[in-house]
């Protein structure tokens, strides 16, 4: 019941998709609510709930993944309704982007829901596919240059992760038989896997598959290329909802790899993360529109959840997590606006929005620019500070503390570049170039005060207490 | 024994398929390779008494030795695909870089093999039957071959589940299975919008 609740919004989207009544659109944003009643009943039922037997079970950290991506779900189907006011969109393809982003949000509620590896393997191939049509609504031959590329690196990404996966499996097989592709199981467990070297692999190769498909080193760019050739939601639904089922199944297996051997795990994704964010620093400071700049800005996020998340910061790499879910569509949603109709240029993109809608649009957008990088009281500043210093604490438990020292000062400056490059940005888009009349839209405008509202909530003590539970148990 | 010898032939088949310069060949080499994995899910799921692996293994061979290659076929008659596809890595350095992958990736996966008890040298023939399916969608320009590509990808980590862990739980097969139809769906799709579009 609970489970055929939580996929409802997305099969009522599907639905209404084939209905060709143009008023049929307003449904969408409306159904998209009703998700909320689930996630909130999930929130104060006790945990583990099991929603489908073992292969779909919520726990703290996948409830609250879960809230945070429909939420963003949300906000999207909000931001959707007034599309064709920006881009130049057929009817046809408008009603397909919704039948495809409905099959994308149930393939995602299943990864991010899954406690089998199988089965969140299978949720995340159901989404990945999904997205390529989503690109492809963009008819232009760099959206289908780009559906095709993501086809081809979206299935070699996944086929690494379920390259690991099978060789994981294998690893605790023994074991566990065909229970072994329980995550639950698994973690209780892992410290009695035969072949910890075997799984050492599989995690080693899934992990790459992952980071792959977040735009982690060597593949930098490609994510950035989707994002610019395809329409501003796409890169919306990417960084709030496909990244956040990618970034939790990191979170489990790295649970089980940190059971079998930490040293390991940590020197892996220590390095990993380090040359990703050093790579990533100097393209941000290299890049001349917002689409690049946010998507290269979210690989350099999604590196920093990761390394918080590995150095024992989980509350830290949770409230990250959160901030940028929430920070990152909305920013992508507003470079929709900004760029209406094809203009991109940086220089006055935040002049000539008259009336409350627009002062209010000017604003959310500062406050979104600031917020990205940390600046305080967003959310991002304190998960920096604690995620800091968890990695501080990390080295004070081994021999590398002037080595740990020296990374901290290196990603220090590495921020300080971005930091640089986004107010650099900010200021020319409030004090530079003409000033040209632009317009704001109602939905827009309320998809940006949803996301503004939801990153004030996160540090609300409940919700801080809330994501302290998720790393203490 | 036989599984050896279709072992053998599913691998002769992909390596056939990475100098293959016709899309038609191509499909037939994918189809016949589908047909060595689902013949080798059925005599492994019999020795093994297992009758998800049988069930996969029917499923293999109906969805992937047959129903894939003609539905192929019938797409690229209907979207007017290119059918001569010269690779872009040349057949005299093609001839030394695969028997280069196949050593290197049974050099690779040495490690992994002591663990595995059973068929372990048939994981480093999945794993380099892996490498080979990347090979196929680098070295061709079209998107037909990327497409078989990365079809032979899903069939060499089928190979991988049946050999590394006496076959995945059915759920995961089935759930493949679909994703697999998922993304025919998709490619259809790609090719419809193009169409329509020139």
């Amino acid at each position: 019941m609970m489970l055929t609740l939580l996929v409802l919004p997305a099969l009522i989207m599907f639905g209404v998709s084939f209905v060709k009544n143009d008023k049929a659109k307003f449904w969408l944003p409306a159904s998209s609510f009703l998700i909320l009643l689930p996630i909130v009943k999930l929130f104060l039922l006790p945990k583990p709930y099991a929603l489908l037997g073992n292969y779909l079970v919520a726990d703290r950290l996948d409830t609250y993944v879960l809230l945070v991506s429909s939420l963003v779900g949300i906000g999207v189907t909000l931001a959707l309704l007034t599309l064709d006011k920006h881009v130049k969109v057929s009817k046809k393809a408008y009603r397909r982007f919704y039948r495809f982003f409905a099959i994308f949000w149930i393939g995602l509620t299943v990864s991010i829901l899954a406690n089998h590896m199988g089965v969140y393997w299978i949720g995340l191939e159901l989404a990945t596919l999904s997205t390529v049509y989503m690109i492809k609504t963009n008819h232009t031959p760099a959206a289908h240059k780009e559906a095709w590329n993501y086809m081809i690196v979206g299935a070699i990404a996944i086929s690494l992760v379920l390259f690991g996966i099978i060789l994981m499996y294998a690893s605790a097989k023994p074991i566990l038989g065909e229970e072994a592709m329980r995550f639950d199981l698994l973690l209780s467990q892992a410290d009695r896997i035969p072949s910890p070297f075997l799984f050492e692999m599989g995690f080693a190769i899934a992990t790459l598959g992952m980071f792959i498909k977040m735009g982690f080193f060597p593949m930098n760019l490609w994510l950035a290329n989707i994002e610019r050739a395809s329409f501003y939601p796409v890169a919306a639904l990417f960084s709030g909802i496909l990244e956040s089922a990618v970034i939790i199944g990191f979170f489990r297996f790295s649970q089980i790899a940190e059971k079998v051997n930490y040293a390991h795990l940590f020197g892996f994704v220590f390095v990993y993360t380090l040359l990703t964010i050093f790579i990533v620093s100097f393209l941000i400071f290299r890049a001349k529109d917002f689409m690049r700049l946010f998507s290269l800005s979210g690989v350099e996020h999604m590196a920093l959840i990761a390394l918080f998340w590995v150095s024992g910061g989980t509350f830290a790499a949770l409230l990250h997590f959160g901030a940028h879910a929430f920070l990152k569509p909305a920013l992508f949603l507003s470079t929709g606006v900004l760029e209406s109709n094809g203009k991109y240029r940086i220089a006055g993109a935040l002049r000539g929005y008259h009336g409350k809608k627009g002062q209010l649009f000017w604003v959310l957008v500062s406050l979104f620019l600031l917020a990205i990088i940390s600046l305080p009281p967003s959310p991002m500043f304190f998960s920096e500070l604690y995620g800091f210093g968890a990695m501080i604490d990390t080295a004070k438990q081994s021999h590398h503390m002037l080595a740990m020292i020296g990374a901290v000062l290196l990603l220090l400056i590495l921020l300080s570049v971005i930091f640089y490059r986004f107010v650099a940005v900010y200021q020319s888009m409030k004090y530079e170039g003409k000033t040209e009349e632009k317009k704001v839209y109602g939905s827009e405008l309320a998809a940006l005060v949803l996301f503004a509202l939801c990153l004030a909530a996160l540090l609300l003590p409940v919700s801080i207490d809330y994501l302290h539970t998720i790393g203490q148990g | 024994m036989g599984v050896d010898f279709l072992i053998g032939l599913f691998l002769a088949t992909l390596i056939t398929a990475l100098f293959t310069s016709r899309l038609y060949r191509l499909i037939m080499w994918y189809s016949l390779n589908s047909l060595m994995l689902g013949i080798l899910a059925l005599l492994i799921g019999q020795e093994l008494g297992d009758t998800a692996m049988l069930i996969t293994g029917v499923a293999t061979i109906l969805i992937k030795a047959v129903g894939i290659p003609y539905l192929l076929k019938y797409l690229s008659g209907k979207f007017h695909f290119v059918r001569q596809i010269q690779p872009e890595i040349k057949v005299h350095y093609a001839i030394i870089l695969i028997p280069a992958i196949l050593v290197f990736t049974f050099y690779l996966a040495e490690p992994i093999t002591h663990m595995i008890h059973g068929n372990a040298n048939y994981v480093a023939i999945s794993i380099s039957s892996l490498f080979l399916s990347l090979l196929l969608m680098m070295e061709h320009k079209n998107v037909a071959p990327k497409i078989i590509g990365f079809l032979s990808m899903e069939n060499a980590l089928f190979l991988l589940g049946i050999t590394a862990t006496d076959g995945m739980p059915m759920l995961v097969e089935l759930g493949i299975f679909f994703d697999l139809l998922m993304a025919i769906v998709v490619i259809n799709l790609l090719f419809h919008k193009e169409e329509v579009e020139s």
